[in-house]
C-alpha cells in the first residue's frame, strides 16, 4: 500500500516538474519526486543509496537548480514545443507499455545473497567504478571551470559584457521546423 | 617479453602523435625530434620482436563477451610487416623533416603519421577479426586525412574522398566476412577460423572468400577498385611512400596471403585472384607507361607490383609473393622519395618540365636508377630475385595465359621505368630550372634504403624459414638463401623474363626508329590515358555517395527535440522488435 | 499479476521513463530538459535497485546505482554550467533559438 502511494507520488511529481512553467517551481517538484524516490529505496532494503539519493538528489541538485536559475534567469518566450505533443505523448506511453509487457511480473526470488557489506562491495569488487567515479568528477570539475572562466583576452571579455540582444524568432514556429535558408543572426 | 613489444610497436608511435601534437606547431624543431625519436624507437622495437615470433597468441585482452577477446599474435607475416610498417615509417619520417620544412600545421602531419604507424602495426600483429577492421579502419581515415592534408586544395580534398569512399566500401567486405564468421563459430580469432574453415557452409565460405577478396582489391587498389591511388597523389610525397607504397596497400595482400589455408579450396577463389593480379599488373602497367606525371607512373607502378604479388597468392606461392613484398617496399619507398627529392627542388611533377636532372642531382640520381633496376627486375637488386620467384612460381602453377600476361608485364615494366629514368635525369633540360641536391635528411633515408634495396634479398632464407615456422597451416616452399638464388639463376623462366626486359629497353633505346609503332598504338594509349573507363564508373559512385548524403542531410535539423524523436522512434521500434520476438 | 512491492516499484519506473522522455521530446528550455534528465536517471536508478532487490544482491545495486547517481550529478553541474554561458553569450535558453546559430 505504501509503495502504492510512493509511486503515484513520484510520478506525479515528475509531471508536475515537466508540467509547470516556472523554472524554480520545476526544480522544487523535482526535489519532491526525488524525496519520494530515495523513501522507495529505502523500503526496498538498500538504505545506503537512499540516504546518497536524499542528499545529492534532493538537496545537492535542487540547491544547484535554484541557484543556477537565479543566475541564468528565466526566459518568458516558451510555449509551444516542437513536436506535436499528442505524438510525444503517444511514443512515450507506447514504449512505456511495450517495457512493461516485456518485464513484468517479476518475481521476487527475496532470499538474500550471502553478501558482503556495502562498504566492501563499492571499494572492493567495484573499485573500478569508484576510479571512474573520481575521474568523472575530476572531469565535471575541469569543464565547469573552463565554462565559467574569465574571458582571456579584452576582446572575448567585451564579447561577454556585450547586451544580449533580442531573440527574433520566426513567424513560422509550428511543429518540426526546419531551419531556414537565411538563418537569424542571433549577436553575442 | 613479446607481449609488451606487441604493445610498444602499437603504442610508440600513437604516444609519439599525441606528444607532437600536444608540443604544438609554435616549436617545428621539437615536434620534427619527437617524431623521429618515437618512429625510430617503434622500429627498433619491432625489429626486436624477431626473435620471438611463433604461432602463439602472446597478448590478450579480455574485452567482454560480444567482442571476445582482443588478442595479438608475433608471427612471421605480422612481425615482418610491422618491422615494414615501422621502419619504413621511420625512413619517410625522417625524410618529412626537410621535405616539409616551413610547412604550417606540421603537428597535425605528424600526428596523422605516426597515428597511421601505429595503426598499421596494430592491423598485422593482431589476431582477431573485429579488431583487425578496426586497424583497418584507422588506416583508412589516417590515408584520407594525409592525402587531404593540403586541405586547401580541392584536388587533393577529392582524391582524399574517394580513397576514403573506395577504402571504405571495401572494408565492408572485411566486416561482413568477420560477422558471417562469428555468426557460425562464433569467435572472431584468425586461427580458429583457419582451423575450422572447412565447417562452415559452402555458400557461407564463399561469400566470405570474395567478400575478403573485396576489401583487399578495394585496399591494395587492384582492378577495378584502383582508382583512388593514383588520385592519391596528391599527399606531401613521403606520405605517399609510406602509405601507397610501404605500409596501407600492403594490408590487402596481407589480407590474402594470412587467409589463403582456408579460402584456396573455394572453387573460383584462386582462379580469381590470379585474374585481379593479371588485369591490375598489365593494365596500370599500361597507364604507367603513357602518363607524364611522375608520382602517377609510380602509383601506377605500385598498382602493377601489387598485381604481382596478388597473382602470386593466386597460384598458390604464398612466400614467393610475402618475399615480392618485402622488395617492393623497400624499392618503390625508394623510388617515391627519390622522386620526393625531385619534387622538392624542381617543384613539377610534370616529367616533360624535367630533364638532366641527373647532372644537378647527382646523389638522388644514383639512389633513383637503383630503385629503378630494382622495379624493372634486373640482377642482382632485390627486384629481380623476388619478381623471378614469381615468376616461376607462376609458370609452374598457374595456367599459361596467366604466365604470358604477367610476362608481357614485366617487360612494360621495364619500358616504363626507363622512359621515366630517361626523361627525368638523362634527356636535354626542358625547363630552366635550378634544381639543388638533396639535403641532409633526405639523403639518410634515401641511402639506407638504397642500400636495402641492393641486400634485402639475401634475407630470403631466414625469410622463408620465418614464415614456415610461424604459419602452421600454410604449405610455404622455402629454401635457404643460396639455394634460392640458385634456383632463381637456373630456372628456364629468369632467362626468359631476362629476355623480355631486355626487349623492353631495347624498345626504348629505338624508340625513334619505332616511331610507327607508337602512332599504331595511339588508340590504345589515349584509352590507357582515359584509365580505360574505370574513371568515369568511379566518378559515378562518388557522386551517388554524395547525392545520396546531399539528400539525407534533411534529416539533420539540428533541433535537439527532433533528435530525441529519434531516439525514442528507435527505442520503440527495439522493443517492438523483441515484444514481437518474445 | 500480483501488485508486490516489486512489481509496484518496477510500474513507478516505467512512469518515471516516460515522463523524463516526454520531457525531452516537448521541453523547448534548456534547464526543463537538463531536470527531464534527471528523471530519466531517477527511473534508471529505481530500476537497479528493483533488480538488485529481486535477485537478493542489495549492495551490489546499490554500488551500481550510486556511480550512476554520481555521473547524473556531474551532467547536472556541467550541464547548468553551459545553461549559465549559454544565457550570458547568447541571451536566450530556448532549444529552437539555439540551434539555429551561426558561429
Amino acid at each position: 500500500m505504501l509503495y502504492i502511494c510512493l509511486a503515484v507520488g513520484a510520478i506525479v511529481c515528475a509531471i508536475q516538474a515537466i508540467r509547470v512553467s516556472r523554472l524554480v517551481a520545476s526544480a522544487l517538484w523535482l526535489a519532491g519526486a526525488s524525496a519520494l524516490v530515495s523513501i522507495t529505496f529505502y523500503m526496498m532494503g538498500a538504505q545506503q543509496v537512499a540516504v546518497i539519493e536524499l542528499s545529492v538528489g534532493a538537496g545537492l541538485v535542487t540547491v544547484l537548480f535554484v541557484f543556477a536559475i537565479g543566475i541564468a534567469g528565466e526566459d518568458a518566450l516558451d510555449a509551444r514545443s516542437l513536436l506535436p505533443r499528442p505524438l510525444a505523448l503517444g511514443l512515450v506511453i507506447l514504449s512505456s507499455l511495450l517495457l512493461g509487457w516485456l518485464t513484468l511480473p517479476v518475481i521476487d526470488i527475496g532470499v538474500p545473497h550471502p553478501e558482503l557489506p556495502f562498504a566492501s562491495v563499492l571499494w572492493q569488487q567495484r573499485g573500478l567504478d569508484v576510479l571512474v567515479q573520481v575521474v568523472l568528477i575530476f572531469a565535471g570539475i575541469l569543464g565547469v571551470l573552463g565554462l565559467l572562466a574569465e574571458a582571456e583576452t579584452p576582446e572575448e571579455a567585451r564579447a561577454v559584457e556585450r547586451e544580449p540582444a533580442e531573440v527574433t524568432l520566426p513567424e513560422r514556429d509550428d511543429e518540426l521546423a526546419m531551419p531556414e535558408p537565411t538563418p537569424e543572426r542571433i549577436h553575442a | 617479453m613479446a607481449a609488451w613489444f606487441i604493445l610498444l610497436t602499437v603504442g610508440l608511435p600513437w604516444l609519439g602523435g599525441l606528444s607532437v601534437w600536444w608540443v604544438g606547431d609554435k616549436r617545428p624543431g621539437a615536434q620534427n625530434t619527437l617524431a623521429v625519436g618515437f618512429s625510430v624507437v617503434a622500429g627498433l622495437v619491432a625489429l626486436a620482436l624477431l626473435p620471438f615470433t611463433s604461432d602463439a597468441v602472446v597478448l590478450r585482452l579480455p574485452v567482454g563477451g560480444v567482442f571476445g577477446e582482443f588478442t595479438f599474435v608475433s608471427d612471421g607475416p605480422g612481425v615482418f610487416l610491422a618491422i615494414i610498417a615501422t621502419v619504413i615509417g621511420s625512413l619517410a619520417v625522417i625524410f618529412s623533416v626537410d621535405y616539409m620544412r616551413g610547412e604550417a600545421q606540421l603537428g597535425r602531419y605528424y600526428a596523422l603519421v605516426l597515428l597511421f604507424i601505429g595503426a598499421m602495426a596494430g592491423l598485422v600483429l593482431t589476431a582477431s577479426l573485429l579488431l583487425l577492421f578496426f586497424f583497418w579502419e584507422i588506416t583508412a581515415f589516417c590515408s584520407y586525412a594525409l592525402i587531404a592534408f593540403d586541405n586547401d586544395d580541392p584536388k587533393a580534398v577529392s582524391g582524399g574522398i574517394k580513397a576514403l569512399i573506395v577504402t571504405s566500401l571495401g572494408g565492408i567486405g572485411l566486416l561482413a566476412g568477420a560477422l558471417a564468421i562469428h555468426a557460425h563459430l562464433g569467435s572472431y580469432q584468425i586461427g580458429v577460423f583457419l582451423a575450422e574453415a572447412h565447417r562452415l557452409p559452402p555458400t557461407t565460405l564463399n561469400l566470405i572468400a570474395f567478400g575478403f577478396i573485396l576489401a583487399a582489391a578495394a585496399k591494395s587498389a587492384q582492378v577495378p577498385f584502383h582508382t583512388w591511388l593514383p588520385d592519391a597523389m596528391e599527399a606531401p610525397t613521403p606520405v605517399s611512400a609510406l602509405i601507397h607504397a610501404a605500409t596501407m596497400v600492403n594490408a590487402g595482400v596481407y589480407l590474402l596471403a594470412r587467409f589463403y589455408p582456408a579460402f584456396e579450396s573455394v572453387p573460383g577463389w584462386k582462379m580469381a585472384v590470379v585474374a585481379v593480379g593479371l588485369l591490375s599488373a598489365l593494365l596500370a602497367a599500361l597507364m604507367a607507361l603513357v602518363s607524364n606525371d611522375l608520382k602517377r607512373v609510380l602509383a601506377y607502378s605500385t598498382i602493377s607490383q601489387l598485381g604481382y604479388m596478388v597473382y602470386a597468392i593466386g597460384v598458390g606461392a604464398v612466400f614467393a609473393s610475402q618475399f615480392h613484398l618485402l622488395s617492393h617496399s623497400v624499392f618503390k619507398a625508394l623510388l617515391f622519395l627519390g622522386a620526393g627529392a625531385v619534387l622538392h627542388a624542381v617543384g613539377t611533377r610534370d616529367m616533360r618540365e624535367m630533364g638532366g636532372l641527373g647532372r644537378q642531382m647527382p646523389f638522388v640520381r644514383a639512389v633513383f636508377v637503383i630503385g629503378a633496376l630494382a622495379l624493372a627486375g634486373l640482377p642482382p637488386l632485390n627486384g629481380f630475385w623476388s619478381k623471378e620467384l614469381v615468376l616461376e612460381a607462376g609458370q609452374a602453377n598457374g595456367p599459361e595465359w596467366a604466365y604470358l600476361g604477367m610476362l608481357t608485364g614485366a617487360g612494360i615494366t621495364a619500358l616504363y621505368t626507363f622512359r621515366a629514368v630517361w626523361m627525368v635525369f638523362y634527356a636535354e633540360p626542358r625547363g630552366d630550372r635550378h634544381a639543388h641536391d638533396a639535403p641532409a635528411a633526405m639523403r639518410v633515408s634515401l641511402g639506407v634504403l638504397s642500400l636495402g634495396t641492393l641486400s634485402t634479398w639475401l634475407l630470403a632464407g631466414p625469410f622463408g624459414h620465418l614464415l614456415a615456422a610461424s604459419l602452421p597451416l600454410h604449405t610455404l616452399h622455402v629454401l635457404p638463401t643460396f639455394e634460392v638464388t640458385a634456383e632463381v639463376i637456373t630456372a628456364p623462366a629468369t632467362i626468359v623474363a631476362m629476355a623480355v626486359i631486355a626487349l623492353g629497353l631495347l624498345l626504348w633505346l629505338w624508340r625513334d626508329w619505332l616511331a610507327w609503332l607508337s602512332n599504331l598504338l595511339r588508340g590504345p594509349a589515349r584509352a590507357a590515358t582515359g584509365d580505360f573507363g574505370f574513371e568515369w564508373l568511379n566518378r559515378r559512385v562518388i557522386s551517388l555517395t554524395q547525392g545520396t548524403a546531399t539528400v539525407l542531410q534533411i534529416t539533420q535539423t539540428g533541433q535537439l527535440n527532433w533528435n530525441v524523436l529519434g531516439i525514442v522512434g528507435a527505442l520503440l521500434i527495439i522493443l517492438a522488435i523483441m515484444a514481437w520476438g518474445a | 499479476m500480483m501488485l508486490s512491492p516489486l512489481n509496484v516499484t518496477l510500474i513507478a519506473m516505467l512512469g518515471l521513463l516516460a515522463v523524463g522522455l516526454y520531457g525531452l521530446l516537448v521541453a523547448r528550455n534548456l534547464i526543463k530538459i537538463v531536470i527531464a534528465l534527471q528523471i530519466l536517471v531517477k527511473a534508471a536508478t529505481l530500476a537497479l535497485v528493483a533488480a538488485s532487490s529481486a535477485s537478493g544482491q542489495i549492495n551490489l545495486g546499490q554500488s551500481l546505482a550510486a556511480t550512476v547517481i554520481v555521473a547524473d550529478t556531474v551532467v547536472a553541474v556541467v550541464g547548468m554550467a553551459l545553461a549559465v554561458q549559454v544565457r550570458r553569450r547568447f541571451g536566450t535558453l530556448d532549444v529552437k533559438a539555439l540551434s539555429t546559430l551561426r558561429g
